[in-house]
């Protein structure tokens, strides 16, 4: 009996790497505010006398 | 190993970042010379009203030193010895502080000089006033019953 279904290729696509936009923007979302929070002191700390 | 490129991207940021805060720490400490308040400087916290420079509580004018005044402070409980004192504007000076019998604390409200004033030990802060005004001092760390009322004051004049 025929197989119709034997010589189709079903193409399942496969992402060789997981998208990482999301996790890039919050670590740098992060980054940026330890950043700025740091500077802030300092900056504070080097005005006193 | 496979490392994503966003990871290789936010690695290297945060290893420069950590080593640009190290540095300012490193430039700090052996360039600038900062350390401690209370750096293994000692005095028999039973002699100190006898005891050099405790013994003359105040603001005294130094030659020959990085600094040109030397601002002595005695704390007890519940209070500073002098209670206030003024300082000229623009003057470096050296605080050195200790006190008499439990730990106290010495903040200079809106300034760097915050120290810590163990019996026993001297804390010393030089520093350069170049703000005028008047400053509160304040002891930070709980003492007794009285230690909301103990303070003193810095007139810092022109």
């Amino acid at each position: 009996m025929a197989q119709p279904e034997i010589g189709k290729k079903t193409h399942t696509k496969v992402e060789d790497q997981p998208s990482l936009k999301g996790t890039l923007a919050s670590v740098f979302l992060l980054g940026f505010f330890l950043i700025v929070t740091w500077l802030g002191v300092f900056f504070l700390f080097v005005d006193r006398f | 190993m496979h490392i994503h490129k966003f990871e290789k991207i936010w690695l290297i940021f945060g290893v420069t970042t950590l080593i640009i805060f190290l540095t300012v720490i490193g430039v700090s400490a052996f360039y600038l010379g900062n350390q401690p308040p209370s750096c293994l400087a000692t005095v028999n916290p039973e002699n100190v009203d006898t005891t050099a420079p405790f013994n003359e509580p105040g603001l005294k004018k130094v030659e020959g030193k990085e600094w040109d005044y030397e601002l002595v402070f005695v704390a007890s409980a519940f209070s500073y010895n002098p209670g206030k004192v003024e300082v000229p504007l623009g003057a470096k000076v050296k605080v050195i502080a200790t006190t008499k019998d439990v730990i106290h604390g010495f903040e200079v409200a809106g300034t760097n000089i915050n120290m810590m004033l163990e019996p026993g030990f001297i804390s010393e802060y030089v520093t350069t006033f170049d703000k005028a005004g008047e400053f509160l001092i304040v002891c930070n760390e709980y003492c007794g019953v009285g230690h909301h009322t103990m303070t003193s004051k810095i007139e810092v004049i022109e």
